[in-house]
Formats: structure tokens, sequence, C-alpha cells
């Protein structure tokens, strides 16, 4: 079993990250916990990704005009980024936010969305709230376009309060009506154009053209407005800047920094601390998730795989692990078929209320999907990752029992801790080869197919499957 | 000597069609003795639907549409990642593919006549074949973009030689994508990875390269290349969304953004969908963006009339350019004077 600070850093990564392979962690370790998770707050200090030579020979990863390229894009990205919070952070914004391909017919207007979640995702929640209003999948999604001074639509406005902010029970009827009435004019550029291609699901002549975000004064409704309590010739931005500071905004933030970062199940002590953490920084998120991480709320074992992980980061965090789709390959799209039939197709979340999480992930048809995918992907020997797990083996010793060696790969696929039950399972499977050697040369071959089967099986264990 | 030209935009081919009359993702093309224009479409993704879009399309320069050939898959005949097209003395069509590592022969009807080329490293293997091009002798060269070096075959295939390595050394390359061969016989080709374009003699002698232009005309990332006979280098910049024009010493002569209008097989679907046509005509297709990041590219995702994924450039003899414009669907034309 690996050491408990092993462990930890292997915990953080799991959350902040997809997961890590033994180097990595150990890599991690040298540095120390405090400097790793300052490293993971501050994705810019690190390379962006560089995507060319995948545009050069995917060039329908280049314009995203498909959904399912804009899914494989995605994919590709959270598998060769060298920034995984700058990934996660935008996975959770997306799941709050869920704005979904299948009303825009635009997939590289919700691309663009998560671009937005990367650049702004661990920044201040106001301002995250600012871009969020002016971005154009969104306006399109909550149909802002038809919010208009003399007609006004309180979609956007009532799900800026409802779903995106403070949660049902902290304001009025009124207050919806008003605060829609503050972003009226808030459309994107060319509306009717743009609306009528969409409706029709026009590609022509030339592929999709991008929306741009539009003010139009004249459309604006600037007369006076009440709104949670505060009276004003209010703006789209009056609005936000009146719900950033609310209480009930850093609870409901909190709450769901909670859930994505660390456990299905809720703590109202814990979310209460990150609560006080939005309101100490002005709601800055990369305050919040640094006074998490510290935090014996997150470091404690109680925590350790209390969340099922989503597909997205079960697929992701598989191929990372085995070091798969680094350069192009045409089947980066079964990757997001797999997530897709595990009940997560990232950029079609199912309604603007995201995708249910924690142990809703899991029934019998998504469980078998979840062992098959991962032992699919891990069960190539050819792998980069895969490779270099036998590597080590090898070089750390000739032989194995079972015991040592179920222990060894647990360590391989990411420090993994297991129950002792399955712990007894893992070696009774091993038990069936007796020793695995690694000499004579003849005997290798078939060590390194068992150990790629005892990989295989660890995946499909309760706590591979979990974060 | 430098000479003095104008590249003044002509008109488009082109529209987006899954199969049919228009292209999707055009990565290269081909004209042929008697006029006829191949249009190389790589389509994608590599998922069942998206298979019978990739073809080549055949049209002429006034729009006319001849026909189309090939579909997605592995067999004799079909495309996988297609990259380029070139055409014999004999009018015969040679598509090279990235996918399938091969080059796959047709008439110039397009039925299918033969096949060859393998996966591998060793001579007259491939990894990743990016460009085509004939010589005067009817010899085939190509970039061999995964093993970094470039290949002269027979136009049955035969192996002749090959040159160059990895590197970001004068002669040596990174993922070279475009290659046009010159009258008087030096190979140009586009250093994809370094940023550059190298000249050199027929045997791999490098002669010069070309890349040190200054901040804000350097080429980034260049594709497909064409030479004129005096010397002037059209390449598709594929990094910066335009298309370059050097002079024999690697000056710029100039730099087009693309400036497409419809096509007449734009013109015709928007004569039957004439609501959405009058939205176009009403729409400021031109806007003024300032995109946080990645400048070019999100420009050319939002102004439908820029270039976007320039990968191709040809000459007609004529004075026409040709770019393969191909996240736009299109051929955008322009006239050299």
């Amino acid at each position: 079993m690996a050491d408990k600070n092993l462990g930890l850093m292997a915990h953080l990564l799991r959350r902040a990250s997809f997961g890590a392979t033994l180097q990595e962690l150990e890599d991690y370790q040298a540095k120390g916990y405090e400097a790793t998770v300052e490293e993971l707050l501050h994705p810019e200090d690190a390379p962006e990704w560089d995507d060319d030579v995948f545009r050069r020979y995917q060039p329908d990863l280049n314009s995203v005009m498909y959904f399912e390229s804009a899914q494989n894009y995605w994919m590709y990205k959270m598998i060769n980024s060298k920034r995984p919070l700058e990934e996660k952070i935008a996975l959770f914004w997306h799941g709050l936010f869920a704005t979904a391909y299948g009303k825009l017919n635009h997939a590289k207007g919700v691309v663009n969305q998560t671009d937005t979640f990367r650049r702004h995702g661990l920044g201040s929640f106001h301002n995250i709230l600012m871009e969020l209003s002016r971005d154009p999948a969104m306006i399109f999604w909550l149909d802002n376009k038809d919010n208009h001074k003399d007609a006004p639509n309180e979609n956007y406005g009532r799900e800026l309060l409802e779903l995106f902010s403070m949660g049902i029970g902290n304001y009025t009827e009124d207050d919806v009506k008003n605060c829609a009435r503050a972003f009226t004019g808030w459309t994107i550029a060319n509306d009717e154009y743009m609306s009528v291609r969409a409706s029709r699901d026009s590609i022509w002549p030339s592929g999709r053209i991008d929306w741009q975000f539009e003010y139009r004064p004249e459309d604006h409704d600037d007369t006076e407005k009440s709104f949670l309590g505060h009276t004003g010739n209010f703006n789209g931005e009056d609005i936000i800047d009146i719900i950033a500071t609310r209480p009930a905004t850093s609870w409901f933030i909190a709450g769901k920094l909670y859930n994505y970062f660390v456990s299905d199940t809720p703590n109202e002590e814990a979310i209460g601390f990150l609560a006080e953490e939005y309101r100490k920084s002005n709601g800055d998120i990369r305050s919040m998730l640094r006074a998490l991480f510290l935090s014996d709320y997150f470091k404690s074992e109680d925590v350790w795989y209390a969340k099922v992980k989503s597909p997205a980061e079960l697929v992701v965090g598989t191929a990372r692990l085995a070091g798969s789709y680094t350069t192009p390959q045409w089947d980066i799209t079964n990757l997001a078929s797999d997530a897709n039939f595990m009940g997560q197709e990232i950029l079609n979340p199912p309604t603007v209320e995201g995708w249910h999480t924690g142990t809703e992930w899991v029934d019998t048809g998504t469980l078998v999907e979840r062992v098959n995918s991962s032992a699919l992907v891990i069960g190539d020997a050819l792998h980069p990752g895969v490779q270099a797990m036998i590597q080590r083996l090898k070089d750390r010793q000739d032989s194995y029992q079972p015991g040592e060696l179920v222990d060894e790969c647990l360590l391989l696929v990411g420090a993994l801790h297991v129950s002792d039950g399955t712990h007894e399972r893992l070696v009774e499977f091993a038990a069936n080869w007796g020793e695995v050697s690694f000499t004579p040369e003849d005997a290798v071959s078939c060590s390194e197919q068992q150990v790629v089967e005892l990989l295989q099986v660890i995946l499909a264990t309760r706590e591979y499957q979990m974060a | 000597m430098t000479t003095t030209k104008t590249f003044t935009y002509s008109h488009t081919i082109g529209f987006l069609t899954a199969v049919g009359r228009g292209f999707t993702n055009p990565v290269d093309l081909a004209i042929n003795s008697q006029g006829v224009i191949y249009v190389l479409n790589r389509a994608g993704p590599e998922t069942t639907v998206r298979l019978p879009s990739k073809r080549v399309s055949m049209c002429t320069l006034d729009e006319e549409f001849l026909g189309e050939f090939g579909t997605g898959g592995h067999g004799d005949g079909e495309f996988w990642w297609p990259s380029s097209i070139a055409i014999d003395s004999q009018d015969q069509v040679y598509v090279a593919d990235e996918g399938l590592q091969r080059v796959t022969v047709f008439d110039k009807e397009g039925k299918f006549l033969s096949k060859w080329g393998e996966k591998g490293s060793a001579d007259g293997q491939l990894e990743y074949p990016s460009s085509l091009a004939f010589d005067a002798d009817d010899n085939l060269w190509l970039t061999d973009s995964g093993n970094h070096r470039v290949q002269k075959f027979t136009r049955d295939g035969e192996f002749i030689s090959a040159w160059g390595q990895r590197g970001p050394g004068l002669g040596q390359f990174e993922g070279p994508w475009g290659l046009a061969l010159t009258d008087s016989g030096d190979v140009y080709i586009s250093d994809w990875g370094n940023d550059r374009i190298q000249r050199f003699s027929t045997d791999g002698v490098l002669i010069e390269e070309f890349g040190g232009l200054p901040q804000g005309d350097a080429i980034r990332r260049p594709a497909g290349l064409a030479v004129d006979g005096d010397g002037n280098i059209y390449v598709a910049d594929w990094g910066n969304e335009r298309v370059k024009v050097l002079g024999p010493d690697g000056s710029l002569l100039a730099s087009l953004r693309g400036e497409s209008v419809d096509s007449k097989w734009a013109a015709d679907y928007f004569a039957v969908n004439p609501e959405e046509g009058r939205l176009r005509s009403e729409a400021d297709l031109f806007p003024e963006l300032d995109p946080p990041a990645r400048r070019d590219r999100e420009i050319s995702a939002g102004v439908e009339g820029y270039f976007w994924g320039p990968s191709a450039v040809k000459l007609d003899g004529q004075g026409r350019l040709y770019v393969a414009d191909s996240l736009r669907h299109r051929l955008q034309v322009y006239q050299i004077n």
C-alpha cells in the first residue's frame, strides 16, 4: 500500500487534475503538497497545449463545425493539457452553467464558452458572471437575444438567480422580472440571421460563423428597477454587482465547489468555511480552492474516494494514465462516445440544470460501460503509459509474488488505496498465475500480458471508479 | 529583379456539401490539361455518417460541377486522411493518404487504377505523406512528413531517392508539408514545424531558406506552396490564416487575408432559401473583431470571407492563383497581374 503522503498527493491530483501516474506523483511529492497546490492554481504558468499538429492532421478539429469534432477536441485538450486544473474548472463551470449543443446547433459556440471558463474560471465569481452574461452561446441558450426593452424574456434572468448564483428561495418573482429587464439589449450581432441559421441548422454556404456579443443601448430598458432591496436604473453589470455580494451566493458557490472537488455528500461546516472564504476574497475562486485544498476538510481520509468519477474524468484520466491520444488518432471519437454511453455528453448536457452527479453516474448499464472502456484503454500494452508501468516493474525486480504484484500495480495506477476486501480479491486473481517473472526472456511476453490483465481488473475496482 | 505584381480577388468556387456539388474541407486541388479542377475533400471526423464526404470533386473554373469519385474507407479507391492530389502528363490522378500511408491512382474520370505505399520509415515507405508534385520526367515527389524527409518515386511507385532528416538546422525538417518543383529543377519545401520554406537542388542540397521576415510578416506553420516562372513563392500561411507571396529573394510581396463572397452554388442555395438569403444580405459579414486569444484563428472563425485553414495554393499558368480554403469549404481564386 502507498504511504499516506503519497496517498494524499494522489487524492489532490484526482480532484484538481484527472489523476496522475506514479512518476507524476513522485515529481509532485518532490515539490511538496503546498507547492503543488499553488502550481495547480496557476495554470497560466504552464505552457498552453499546442494543438497545431492535431488541427493539421484532423482539420475538422480546427473549425469544430460538427458536434463530434467539438467533443473530440475537448477530449484531446483534457488529455494533453499541462494545465489540468484549468480543464477541471472549465468542466465544473460547464456543468453548472450547462449550455447544450442540442439547442444551439453551433458546436464552436459551446467550445468558445468553455474557453471563457478556462480564461476566467479561477478568477472572481463576479467576473465569471459578467463573462457568462456576454457569452453568445448563453445568450442563445437562454433566449436573451429575445429579451427586448418592450418585450422582456425572463429565461436568462431567472436562471441567473436560480441555477447560476443564489438558488431558489433567495429572491422574488419581481426580482426575476427586474433582473431580466436589466439584461435587455444584451444580444448577439446579426441576431436575426444567426437565429434563422441556428433554427434551420444551416451550415451554408461556408460552415458556421462565430457568434459575437453585441450590446444595443436602444433596446435596453433604462428605467428604474428594484432588485433585492436596491433601486436604480440598473443595467446587467449592476445586477451582477448585487448578486456577487449576497450571502446566498457565497453559500451557493461554496456548496457547488465542495460537491465537485470534495464529496458527493454535503458537509455544512466545510461549506460554511468555503462560503466565508468567498466573502473574505470577494468571491475569488482561486482563493477558495487554495483554502479548500489546504484544509483538513479536503485532506481528511474520510473524503478520499468519496466521489464517483464523472464519465469525462474517468475516460480522460484513464487515457492520461495509459499515455494514449497524445498524437492525432482518428479513433479519438470512440473516447467521447464512451463518455456519452456512460451518461455524460460533454458540450451537450441534458438540461440547464446540468448532469445529475454522484451515484447517479452509475447504473447497471453505465457500470459495464465504465469497466469495459477503462479495460480497453489500459489493456493495450502498446500505449506508452502502459509500457512505462511494465518497465518500472521490470526495473524494480525480476519477479513478483501475487501480493507484491498487486501492491506495485496499485501504486503504478496512481497510488490507489483499496479496501481489504478489494485487495484480497486482487491477490486471489493474481494468484492464478503464481509468481510473475520477467526472466528468462521467453517469459516476458506472458508476464507482460498478466500485468496488463491485472491492471484491467484494478481499473474495474470500486476504488478506481471513484475519485 | 523583383517584379511588381497585383493580386485581385476574382471569385469563389464552392459550397459546403457532404456529397454532391460542393466540398467538405478541401485540402488540395489539381488542374489537368483540359482545365478540369480536381478538389480533394479531407472531411472528418471518421464516423460512418461522415465518411462519404471524403471524395474528389471535379469542376471547372466557372463552377460547372462535373462529378465526384471516391469515398471514405480502407478499400481500393477509398480515402481515410487524403492529403494531396497531383496529375501526371497523361492526366492520371494521384491522391496521397496520410491515414492509409499510400498513394492511389485514378484515371481522369475517377476510375481506380492502382495503389502503392506502406507504413514505415525505410526507403520507399511512408509516414503521413502530405504533399505530391510531378516533375517534368513524370516522377512523383512527396513530402513524407512523419519521416521528416522528401521522397521521389516513379509514377508507378518505384522508389528512386530520399533525403532529409528531422531537426531545426539548415536542410532539416519538422513535419514538412508543401512541396513545389520548378522547371529549372529546384525543390521548394514548406518546413511546417520550423516556420520556413527551404529551397533545394533535386539531389537535396540546400540552396537557401526563407523564413527571416520581420515580426508580423513572419510565416507560421506553412502548408502548401507554389512557385511561378519568375521564382516568386506562393505559400498557404496556415498558422497565420493568410496566403503570402514572396519574391525570389524572400521579400514579402503580398499578404492576402481572403475576401470571399458567395459562389454561384451559394447563390443557387439562397435563391431557393430566400428568407435566409435576405437576412444574410442585411448582416454584417465583415465585422471588426478583437478576440482575447488565438487572434487570427478566431477572427477567421467570425469573418466568413477570410481564409480559414488555407492548406494549398496552386497556379494555373494563366495568371490565376487558387487557394484551398479548407475550413470554409471553398476555393478562393485570385487574378495575378
